[in-house]
């Protein structure tokens, strides 16, 4: 996940590049980096204080007011296809064009489009007295079992529960 | 899909149990059991041409010097290219040759399970997750299907959990010593890793999720730090001490 994270902020470096703002984090390899499509949405809007509803398109007339700094805008990107899947991005710039906010509206799982693979779902702890009844689990991951070890499995107790 | 129906099989083949469940349209019926079966063909195939105990397979006169990679079934190739890969991106810590011994068994097993979990998935209208010996594939057939949950073990009390991870269409693999003391050395020391108890790593794919494991594992204490590393991994690291670290 961490390389996807950087992964997409070099996107974001990179189509900052695009549009000709300054910025002292992309380099060659970034730029390199930057898939075909990752083009920015041409729409831009003036935001008050960057809380730009993520959700909703960012061109709609929200009515923006113009009490922020002046030349501060929110830029959101197209939604580029990548290995992982679609990522989105929305920059947000001060007046001269240093980056403040960078947020991520869509990413490579999570989403309801591309639910079919979330392997990259992260691992939630629970509480170490559980067993694989009681954490209705389907099936478990633990270091090899072998067939000798396997009637002592947690895994062996889920087999034998009929449903 | 809601599915109420479930079925579970066991068998045992290349020394470990094979564990499988099924819910949806085909969970016992012929079509369901004729893929089970055909699945453990795989497996047992996969058995014979890799297996290490039998004198007589590709693999172990292969690693006598008897035969050449050319004289073996193409998937020897395929996998010795997936060894050599994992080799060189782990800095050699994953190696299927130590000490003039082949041995591509960390390799073969999850590369075995998902190719072992192709004719199940082809099952409509139903989920499968396939399991082998802990290290496992998750396949569901519609986008309103429920989540597979897989529970991760505690390596210090193989009887508890300790963390789950929901799982749609990938792979868990877990490497640790809980059950077989000693079978994972670091290649370039030969040694036992001895910072780390388990690591877990979800993945699109069985083959990587179980090589990564593994060479996470013998990474030892820079198991972490490597997994960060690798794209589209999650993970889980216990440490010796029980302190546990969330990858991803």
């Amino acid at each position: 996940m961490r390389r996807i994270v950087l992964w997409l902020l070099s996107t974001v470096s990179a189509v900052v590049l695009l549009f000709g703002y300054h910025t002292s984090t992309a380099g060659p390899a970034a730029t390199a980096q930057a898939p075909v499509g990752a083009s920015l949405a041409t729409t831009s809007t003036t935001t008050t204080s960057g809380g730009t509803d993520p959700g909703t398109d960012s061109s709609s007339g929200s009515g923006a007011s113009s009490s922020a700094t002046p030349a501060a805008s929110t830029l959101t990107g197209d939604v580029a296809q990548t290995r992982w899947g679609p990522v989105q991005v929305q920059i947000t710039t001060d007046g001269s064009g240093t980056i403040t906010d960078v947020e991520v509206l869509q990413y490579p799982s999570g989403n309801s489009v591309d639910d079919q693979i979330n392997a990259y779902a992260l691992p939630q702890l629970v509480q170490a007295t559980l067993d694989a009844q009681s954490a209705n689990i389907d099936m478990v991951s633990g270091a090899t079992v072998t067939s000798e070890g396997y009637l002592q499995s947690l895994q062996s107790a889920l087999d034998q529960a009929t449903t | 899909m809601t599915t109420a129906v479930r079925a579970r099989y066991v068998e045992h083949v290349m020394g470990m149990p094979i564990s499988l469940a099924l819910r949806g349209r085909h969970t016992d019926d012929a079509r369901a059991k004729d893929a089970w079966a055909e699945a453990m063909a795989v497996l047992r195939e996969v058995d014979r041409v890799f297996s290490t105990y039998r004198d007589d397979s590709f693999v172990s006169r292969l690693g006598r010097g008897e035969l050449s990679v050319h004289d073996c079934p193409p998937e020897v190739a395929e996998v010795l290219e997936l060894g050599e890969r994992a080799r060189r991106e782990s800095d050699g810590a994953f190696d299927v040759r130590r000490g003039g011994v082949l041995d591509p068994s960390g390799v073969v097993k999850g590369w075995a399970v998902e190719r072992a979990a192709g004719p199940l998935r082809v099952l409509p209208e139903t989920d499968v997750c396939l399991s082998a010996g802990g290290d496992l594939v998750c396949h569901v057939s519609g986008p309103d299907s429920p989540e597979w949950r897989i529970g991760i073990e505690n390596p210090h009390d193989p009887t508890a959990l300790l963390a789950t991870v929901p799982v749609r269409n990938g792979a868990v693999a877990t490497s640790g010593l809980a059950h077989r003391p000693g079978h994972v050395v670091d290649a370039r020391t030969g040694r036992v890793p001895d910072l780390v108890a388990s690591v877990t790593v979800v993945h699109a794919d069985l083959t990587w999720a179980d090589i990564d494991a593994t060479a996470a594992f013998a990474l030892g204490g820079e198991s972490a730090r490597w997994l960060a590393t690798r794209p589209g991994r999650t993970g889980l690291v216990v440490w010796a001490d029980g302190r546990t670290e969330l990858v991803g």
